[in-house]
């Protein structure tokens, strides 16, 4: 008998171990104190320093709460999974504008309208690219601190050695194919010294090409619209031209953009797709270069002056405890005054309207010229449709074999068309 | 057939010495070809970015620099998954060893009506793929509430895992039944008999089992992957992993990083080598 | 007829005490593994995102899987390559290192520590290690090549390299089944390499009438540990390749594909199909392993 009860006992003690901990972890409020709020972001290294900054401002001068920042780095798939194990923080800035469209559909954000309302709030305060990629199907449920565009460095020096005109850089995609093709070096053994530019980033090109991923008003995917079709022909044009197989050796001795070694500051590249924080990366990490910037050349017929728009969003999620609390953080964080310190801080553009025409934000050329493109006609962000994630990672799956696998790139995209589509009708039905 | 030595083998000699002089030769080749990436890791960790992208590569750092180790510590916060990585180790290590000798101990000594079929059973569940039971256990355990704490990553330890009940049935096994009978005609119940005599006698499998599953957990990747959500919570796989995606243009850093996760499990490996080989061998031939 | 006899106190006694003792285990295999599997099964037959609640779909996963998925079979393509390929390799380059080390040579203890120490190391370290010692133009591998005026290939960069890649990278872990060779290797009693030699058998004779039949039953334990880990093949390319599989899916593995459709895409159902079709392969290929290994492993006559 004795024995058996010691069996019992250290089954209990387990058991009691087990409980303690899953219990242990998780962040509780002291009762009486200020109420905790749980902020995830993606930001990291100087970014994050400024995003510290505000939170720290915030708290001083909000004494009933307390905004504790943590920073995901790079892994949104992370806040993915903490959606689905139902521990989400309170307010997340680690949310891609891409998946905002599968998180309202499935009903885990909240819906901000009403308390925007309440707090003399109005989606109309941003710019039309950016108020397209928080509403779905009429509801506000994300908004931003900052908003980006896409265009095209280039190294002055590296084209005036290759005889182009510095000062002249390519408008259209016959311009572009030449100045890329002038400045590549290839070695004595083949390997690839230096290329002009090789085109990535099928989803922007599209657009340029005059082509479209979803149509919004009949809900229809257009996975092989024709201008779709172009942009990846011409895409993989490239690999016509050069050996596609050392190219790709080439990128992989490539540093990251966000590095002294990255490929445009040491000239492996002379031409680079980037954004507005490009001026910041090529001040902290080649300050010497000489360099200017153009839109996106296009094609006849094709759209100018496209731009993509994207990047990270803020939203509170359903299952917050603390929605009053969130919002009053998150509206801190999103007027003008908060808004305008942080992009100046990070070099990124203001997605509000009101503050995109402050003059210190126009006093820099180069933001001028994607403030003018940001709130141009041709920004595309992403579409609001609920696979747009998945739908995405197709498209850079057609873009790599037709680039790098040769593979036809209208055979592609129907093959995305007819799959995407299917899923979309496949979620639609599900969520019903 | 104990003789053991043939006349035959002795006009063999001189060949004899040749081939040990080849196998020598091969066996250090290979040893050379195993290590090289290690040494390049471990020196890379300590080049000067010069050095680190010099043409053609250097093969010893001159100066030799902490300074990727410092930078690569401040992107990462370090101490906080050792502490997590060692939290989630030693605990696992302790559910593990309790749980799989009372188990081991069951199938080995008592003997029930089940029993066998029970050890079959056991033996079967090492051919399921965890991808079966990745979606349903991830459900679970959200609905405990436990995604984003250690507890999926640990309280599974404390009931038993079929790979260590095996290795410690098999030495169980080999202890005398006479002990067994002498302690029980002295008195001792089977929980006497556990405590006072197997686990005593034990040392060696314990130690193995002990570190395989440390080496397990602090090896995880796949686990941590699934369940741990905020930073603060992760391991230090993850971290590196992590690393690896955002800074992975800085190599430096990133083989100092590496460097960092993957030296200790070498200094316990060299520590406690013959357990850990022991365990390895009768892993396999018993089966 | 004999009555039945109840069982003994004694009997009883036992009975309760064994329970006791293996109730751990008892509730693992309940909670942890017959509940998922049953649940597994179940969401397979679900349209589940694991933010709301299951819904009945019946076959539709499978049937997606196998008539409109092309991931689906270029990740089985994929995880074959590294089973007929990638193990049968690993296989025979741990037996011959085990092999060589199999003499009574000074220095054993130093070659199988080194041998070892890759198989132990973290595989997210390994991973990371391998990345740049690969790196086409700046990587050890192709630094050497370039030496001996070879130019190297893409591996990881490249479609058509990027397996061998990874089996190169696996065999740098080799040591791990080597340790279990060699134990199987010196458990081979001495006397029946004297009775081969008495007979006339050369080296060859007897590695193929000796050795191998001794150590037939080690090789069929590494050849199922190896067959269960291939199918499962995870954690390298998803820390290599970030989760994508590429180059060109080039190394999108079936758990990798897996863990995509839970995890990332949220179709977890679907991902609990995929894990029961792997569940039947894996369970196919075991059986035929082992019916086939009833011809040529050899149990000495000895029941274990």
């Amino acid at each position: 008998m004795m024995r058996s009860r010691r069996i019992s006992l250290l089954l209990f003690a387990i058991s009691t171990l087990v409980g303690l901990l899953a219990s242990g972890c998780g962040g509780k409020a002291a009762a009486g104190g200020p109420v905790e709020i749980r902020y995830w972001t993606g930001w990291t290294g100087h970014e994050l320093d400024a995003q510290k900054e505000l939170v720290e401002e915030f708290n001083r001068t909000h004494p009933n709460i307390r905004v504790r920042l943590l920073s995901v780095a790079g892994s949104y798939q992370k806040v993915r999974i903490a959606f689905a194990g139902g521990s989400t923080p309170d307010v997340s800035s680690a949310v891609w504008a891409d998946e905002l469209a599968g998180y309202a559909m499935r009903g885990v954000l909240r819906p901000l309208d009403e308390t925007m309302a309440r707090s003399g709030r109005s989606p109309e305060e941003f710019v039309p690219g950016v108020r397209r990629m928080v509403q779905y199907q009429g509801k506000t449920y994300a908004l931003a601190v900052t908003t980006n565009t896409s265009f095209i460095v280039y190294n002055k020096r590296i084209f005036r050695e290759a005889g182009l005109d510095p000062e002249r850089p390519p408008r259209t995609i016959t311009e572009l194919d030449a100045a890329a093709e002038a400045c590549t070096r290839i070695g004595a053994g083949g390997q690839f010294l230096r290329y002009g530019l090789r085109p990535s980033g099928l989803l922007n090109w599209s657009y340029v090409f005059g082509g479209q991923w979803y149509n919004p008003k009949t809900g229809e995917v257009t996975a092989n619209h024709p201008g779709n079709v172009a942009a990846l022909k011409w895409m993989a044009s490239y690999g016509d031209r050069y050996d596609v197989s050392r190219m790709e050796s080439f990128e992989a001795s490539f540093g990251g953009t966000s590095t002294p070694n990255g490929p445009f500051f040491v000239g492996k590249v002379a031409m680079w797709q980037t954004g507005e924080f490009a001026l910041e990366h090529i001040r902290r990490y080649a300050p010497d270069l000489e360099w200017g910037w153009f839109p996106y050349p296009v094609p006849p017929g094709g759209r100018p002056h496209t731009t993509g728009a994207g990047g990270s969003v803020f939203v509170i999620p359903a299952a917050t405890r603390h929605p009053e609390e969130a919002w009053t953080f998150l509206d801190w964080l999103t007027r003008p005054r908060a808004v305008s310190q942080f992009c100046r801080a990070i070099t990124n553009l203001p997605p509000l309207e009101a503050v995109g025409k402050q003059s210190e934000f126009r006093k820099e050329p180069l933001f001028r010229f994607a403030l003018d493109l940001a709130a141009g006609e041709n920004v595309f962000g992403p579409p609001q449709m609920p696979i747009w994630p998945r739908y995405v990672q197709e498209i850079r799956r057609a873009e790599e074999h037709a680039i790098f696998g040769r593979r036809d790139p209208q055979a592609l995209l129907d093959a995305i068309d007819a799959s995407i589509e299917r899923d979309l009708q496949r979620t639609l039905r599900e969520v019903q | 057939m104990s003789q053991a030595i043939t006349p035959k083998s002795r006009p063999v000699h001189a060949g004899k010495k040749v081939r040990t002089a080849m196998t020598h030769g091969a066996l250090i080749f290979l040893s050379v070809v195993f290590l090289i990436p290690l040494y390049w890791l471990i020196t890379s960790s300590l080049k000067t970015d010069a050095q680190l992208h010099a043409w053609p590569p250097v093969w010893i750092p001159n100066p030799i620099t902490f300074e990727h180790y410092e930078k690569g510590l401040q992107f990462i916060p370090f101490p906080r998954m050792l502490a997590n990585t060692l939290t989630i180790a030693v605990l696992s290590v302790v559910g593990t060893v309790i749980s799989c000798s009372l188990v081991a101990y069951s199938l080995a000594m008592l003997s029930w009506k089940g029993r066998n079929a029970l050890f079959f059973i056991l033996l079967a569940t090492m051919m399921l793929p965890g991808q079966v039971t990745m979606v349903p256990l991830f459900v679970l355990f959200a609905k405990m509430g436990w995604v984003d704490t250690f507890a999926p990553l640990i309280v599974p330890h404390f009931f038993g895992g079929a790979f260590a009940i095996f290795l410690m049935r098999q030495f169980f096994l080999g202890i005398p039944r006479d002990l067994a009978e002498a302690a029980r005609i002295d008195g001792c119940g089977p929980w006497g008999i556990y405590y006072r005599i197997v686990m005593p006698l034990s040392r060696p499998v314990v130690a193995t089992v002990a570190l395989f599953s440390f080496l397990g957990a602090w090896n995880d990747y796949l686990g941590p992957l699934i369940y741990l959500a905020n930073p603060e919570n992760f391991t230090l796989s993850l971290g590196l992993a992590m690393f690896n995606s955002q800074y992975g243009s800085f190599p430096g850093q990133l083989m100092a990083v590496t460097t960092i996760m993957t030296v200790p499990i070498l200094v316990l490996f060299f520590l406690t080598q013959r357990t850990f080989i022991q365990g390895m061998t009768t892993s396999g031939i018993k089966g | 007829m004999k009555p039945k006899r109840r069982p003994s106190a004694e009997q009883r006694r036992n009975l309760r005490n064994g329970i006791l003792f293996a109730l751990p285990w008892i509730l693992h295999l309940a909670v942890l593994i017959a509940y998922p599997i049953a649940a597994s099964f179940y969401y397979s037959l679900c349209n589940y995102d694991a933010l709301r609640p299951p819904r009945w779909a019946g076959l539709e996963n499978y049937r997606i899987l196998f008539t409109e998925d092309p991931l689906f079979w270029t990740s089985l393509g994929n995880t074959l390559y590294m089973v007929l390929f990638g193990l049968p390799v690993t296989l025979v380059v741990s037996l011959a290192i085990a092999l060589l080390m199999n003499q009574k040579l000074k220095g054993m203890a130093f070659y199988r520590t080194v041998y070892y120490l890759p198989s132990i190391t973290p595989i997210v370290a390994t991973s990371i290690l391998w990345l740049w010692v690969l790196n086409p133009e700046m990587g050890l591998v192709n630094t050497v090549l370039q030496k001996v005026g070879l130019s190297g290939p893409g591996w990881l960069n490249s479609p058509d390299w990027s397996k061998p890649a990874l089996i190169l990278m696996g065999l740098w872990g080799a040591g791990g089944g080597m340790v279990i060779y060699l134990a199987g290797l010196q458990d081979i009693p001495q006397q029946l390499y004297e009775a081969a030699s008495l007979d006339g058998a050369g080296k060859a004779a007897q590695f193929r009438h000796v050795t191998l039949p001794m150590l037939s039953p080690v090789i069929l334990f590494n050849l199922i540990m190896g067959l269960i880990g291939s199918f499962q093949y995870f954690t390298q390319v998803y820390v290599i390749t970030k989760g994508t599989g590429g180059p060109q899916d080039s190394t999108l593995f079936y758990a990798l594909h897996l863990f995509n459709m839970a995890f990332v895409d949220f179709r977890m159902g679907y991902a609990c199909a995929m894990a029961w079709v792997l569940f039947l392969v894996t369970l196919v290929c075991a059986f035929a392993v082992f019916r086939s290994s009833a011809r040529w492993v050899y149990y000495g006559g000895e029941a274990r």
